[in-house]
């Protein structure tokens, strides 16, 4: 267990500057989770009962984390285990079976049953099946055989401040008629732990697991009438420790469980001696390293087979060579086309030549052979041929291109359609279709060419305008540059609503959806007809993209964001003084200006591919907010005072004479798990001081083992003359009732 | 810590072996009263057990304030107006006797009330609760999401926040999410 100092952090200058953030960081210190509590088969420790006589008690600290006992004569306890039973029925063997303490965590099956003896948060016993096995077990433990028929020992235990009458009566009832017990005894943990630490008058600040109590003693004898109790204990703060990282983590791989988080808030967690101060300044760049710590859970790392340098080359060889023979294969079938075509050409071409000198019956013959409506039709494909030979040869050898195309003439235009024949006719009209398609490129060549004439005129005009006016340009651009901004965040907002089927995205996208699909049409298409024009407006297809939520269904939309962004962002870093590197989107996104970022992930850039990193978990302001809550109930949304006002308002108004509250000051007494944070002690002190008056002599001290204390305790006090008339023996029960209790100076007083 | 122990394997019954042995059923408890049948119902909850002491405190208060301390016993008012006939001695002295000890059980309770006022409230579990924060500093604000001091708070969610980076991680939250942030803090809604 280590629990690390608490460390004054001044303020960081703001001047760190990303290079320092991302300049490597030695690895970081990195606790691992814990494992459940199991501890083994335990054999039961010997002798004591042999030992023991019929005056010897058994004493039991009834503590809601770990039940402690043993006997009077012993120095510490001889048992300890936690307040749990594991009870039910095993299908397998077919009875009923149950496991107490540390058991209870043996495996999956049998931790999936643990039931806890008291209420949760509380010191009082809410189970009484779950106490009896935790008796049942203490008494086996500790070896009693029976004697009598019961246990045949006097019994001291331990119970809460100012206990419900029913939880003693009933507690009383089981000892005396489950156990037949000879006697018993009832006194309060915290009492015996001062006792046993030697204190007279003071007061007693006792944090324990499930509250804390403050008690004012005097004489030896406690003020139980101004005691008073917070609740808040270890189990409280582990219990908020979970909360925290069950937000903090919402979609954390591992399992955390409450013995988990306790050890976290033993281990790492500490009091702040100047919490307002520390905790505004916890997540500062500085110093993050040490105040990080990181626990990691199991996880297995995803297995990417790692390929050799070799195998790499082959497979890119493969490749290439795949490729290439595809490209040859290609060629190939080229060439040949191409031989093919300059075959047919060089046919056409003979034909044309014998065409020359023929008559024209013999023409016309010759042309129906190769079925040549005419010979301008012949003419037409030998241009064509040739045309898409010179292209390919291009193609392969790779020359130039013939890119002027020449404008053809059309002689037939001019010329009255009264004056042509049919085939003139038909060339006519080609030689129309021909005109207009030219036309229509060179139209659109001009327009190519004005388009660029009107963006560079544009381009001028606002470089003219930033000459001359350069503050509203830039202010044009900030406003460019904000709504581009705020279309950005609304469309990743848009993208997380239709995440959440509630969110009104996903249900106008469900009322499209269901209108689509709709085969009766809805109001507005009824109204105009049957006639579904749907598609006529561009607009309309804007509907699927509202409707399709997949991964790329905005891409284009996105693309066009960010590169309008870059490029307005990118005029500013130019152009304006104000707007530096560190204030464009990308900047503030890096992680390294993120606060949020070093909260759930430390001063380290964070993987999210890494199965290790995302099993991490980063304790950093958790390790003093979770404690605080002892000062300040509020925290944690507790209403109650915190320790300090409790503390002075004991003092102030619960005891009425002077020296009283003096003699209490003199002596203020720690115990419980719950003050062995680091500071606590301190930071009391100190807190102390400023709420009493100047003059109080204020001394504080720690219990020597604020743990286990009160059970040794108990058993002195057990052990010692002075309990001797303080038992309830079993005459007393059976004529006074189960209600009857004794009262002594370190049990609790009887109720009205 | 000891390791966990290996996962049960069909065939091995080790692990069935070391759960006997720390089975509690199995052990020998002779120190119990095999006679010993608990109440079915006695696992209570501390609501129910203060609802009922309270209860039983109040119906006890009533029975004092009807009991013959306050109103005129009949049988001293018939003998009074001697409009009645005293019966012969064996009679009387029964009256008497029930008379006494009513009278008796209400001298204890009167006795006990007046003890538990005189010498100040007695310390219960539920009046030892320390009382809500009085103390104005104890107001502060912390960022819900990263405990940091928080100067805003998120009027939709009702979520204090650090600042406008923290801010957007609370726009984004589900509204589930923020219900629990506000819980871990006191200030959720609930529903009764």
């Amino acid at each position: 267990m280590t629990i690390r100092s608490a460390q004054y952090i001044n303020h960081s200058s703001s001047a760190d500057n990303s290079d320092i953030r991302l300049s490597p960081k030695p690895p970081p210190r990195v606790w691992n989770s814990i494992e459940p509590p199991f501890k083994g088969y335990q054999s039961p420790p010997l002798g004591g009962y042999v030992q023991s006589s019929k005056k010897t008690a058994v004493v039991i600290d009834n503590g809601a984390s770990l039940l402690r006992a043993g006997w009077s004569f012993d120095k510490s306890p001889r048992v300890a285990f936690p307040a749990t039973v594991a009870r039910y029925r095993d299908r397998k063997i077919n009875r009923t079976v149950s496991y107490v303490g540390y058991n209870a965590y043996a495996d999956a099956t049998t931790r999936g049953q643990i039931r806890n003896a008291f209420e949760p948060g509380t010191s009082i016993v809410g189970n009484w099946d779950v106490m009896e096995g935790l008796l049942d077990y203490t008494f086996a433990s500790l070896g009693i055989t029976a004697e009598d028929g019961g246990v045949g020992r006097p019994i001291v235990m331990t119970e809460p401040v100012a206990n419900l009458g029913y939880s003693r009566k009933t507690m009383t009832e089981l000892l005396f008629e489950c156990y037949s017990a000879p006697s018993i005894s009832f006194g309060i943990d915290s009492l015996f732990s001062y006792r046993f630490n030697k204190g007279r008058h003071g007061l007693v600040v006792s944090s324990s697991h499930t509250a804390t109590h403050l008690i004012p003693v005097l004489d030896s004898k406690p003020v139980l009438s101004s005691a008073t109790r917070l609740n808040w204990g270890g189990f409280h703060g582990a219990d908020y420790l979970l909360k925290l990282l069950k937000l903090k983590y919402p979609t954390f791989p591992g399992k955390l469980t409450e013995y988990q988080t306790e050890d976290m808030v033993r281990s790492h967690c500490y009091i702040s001696q100047d919490y307002d101060r520390e905790i505004a300044s916890f997540l500062d760049w500085s110093g993050l390293e040490d105040r990080d710590h990181v626990i990691q859970y199991p996880f297995t790392e995803q297995v990417i087979i790692e390929k050799s340098e070799e195998e790499l080359a082959r497979i890119a060889e493969r490749k290439r060579e795949g490729g290439r023979r595809l490209q040859e294969q290609a060629a190939k079938m080229r060439l040949e086309k191409l031989v093919r075509k300059e075959q047919t050409l060089e046919y056409y071409k003979s034909l044309q030549e014998q065409l020359a000198n023929q008559t024209k019956k013999e023409i016309k013959r010759l042309l129906d052979e190769d079925e040549f409506k005419d010979e301008a039709q012949l003419e037409r494909t030998i241009q064509d041929l040739e045309k898409s030979i010179r292209k390919a040869r291009n193609k392969d050898v790779g020359g130039p291109e013939n890119i002027e195309e020449v404008e053809p003439s059309y002689p037939l235009l001019d010329i009255a359609d009264e004056n042509l024949d049919e085939a003139g006719l038909k060339e006519k009209r080609h030689q129309r279709l021909m005109k207009s398609g030219y036309e229509a490129r060179v139209r659109a060549k001009v327009e190519k060419e004005l388009e660029k004439a009107r963006i560079a005129e544009q381009e001028r005009q606002d470089n003219e305008r930033r000459e001359t006016d350069i503050d509203s340009w830039l202010e044009e651009r900030r406003a460019a540059r904000l709504t581009l901004l705020q279309r950005i965040k609304e469309r990743d907002r848009l993208k997380a609503d239709l995440g959440n089927r509630k969110s009104l995205a996903s249900q106008i996208r469900m009322k499209t959806l269901a209108n689509l699909a709709s085969d009766q049409p809805g109001k507005k298409r009824r109204r105009g007809g049957d006639d579904d024009n749907f598609g006529a407006n561009d607009d309309d297809w804007g509907v699927y993209r509202t409707v399709a939520t997949g991964e790329h269904s905005d891409d284009e939309e996105e693309e066009d964001l960010g590169a309008g962004l870059k490029g307005v962002e990118a005029q500013l870093l130019k152009y304006d003084p104000s707007f530096n590197e560190n204030n464009t989107l990308e900047a503030q996104s890096d992680w390294t200006q993120s606060l949020v970022h070093a909260f759930l992930r430390g001063p380290r850039p964070f993987d999210p591919e890494s199965q290790q990193e995302a099993h991490q978990i980063h304790l950093n302001v958790e390790r003093i907010r979770v404690p605080e809550v002892v000062f300040q109930p509020s925290i944690a949304g507790l209403d109650q005072a915190g320790i300090v006002e409790i503390a002075a308002g004991v003092i102030n108004h619960g005891l009425a004479k002077q020296h009283d509250q003096i003699s209490v000051l003199g002596d203020i007494f720690l115990t419980g798990g719950n003050t062995l944070f680091t500071g606590f002690d301190e930071r009391l002190k100190r807190e102390l001081r400023a709420a009493l008056p100047i003059e109080a002599p204020i001394k504080l001290r720690k219990a020597k083992d604020p743990i286990l204390d009160a059970w040794r305790g108990a058993a002195q006090w057990a052990a010692g003359a002075e309990s001797n008339q303080r038992f309830v023996t079993r005459e007393d029960y059976q004529e006074k009732g189960s209600e009857y209790m004794k009262e002594h100076n370190l049990g609790n007083a009887t109720a009205a | 810590m000891a390791p966990i122990p290996p996962a049960p394997q069909a065939g091995d019954d080790s692990h069935q072996q070391l759960l006997d042995q720390l089975d509690l059923t199995l052990m020998p408890r002779p120190f119990r009263n095999p006679h010993w049948k608990p109440s079915q119902r006695r696992n209570k909850n501390i609501k129910q057990i203060i609802g009922e002491a309270s209860r039983k405190e109040a119906s006890v208060l009533v029975t004092q304030n009807n009991s013959g301390s306050s109103t005129p016993h009949p049988q001293s008012s018939a003998n009074a107006t001697g409009s009645v006939t005293p019966l012969p001695g064996s009679a009387q002295v029964q009256t008497n006797i029930t008379q006494a000890a009513q009278n008796l059980s209400t001298m204890v309770l009167e006795r006990n009330l007046q003890a538990s006022l005189s010498s100040g409230p007695i310390a219960t579990y539920t009046n030892i609760e320390s009382a809500p924060s009085l103390h104005p500093a104890h107001q502060k604000h912390y960022c819900d999401i990263t405990g940091l001091p928080a100067p805003y708070t998120d009027p939709k969610s009702r979520l204090r926040y650090h600042n406008a980076e923290v801010f957007q991680v609370v726009r984004s939250l589900p509204q589930s999410a923020a219900e629990k942030y506000l819980e871990a803090r006191g200030a959720h809604v609930v529903l009764k």
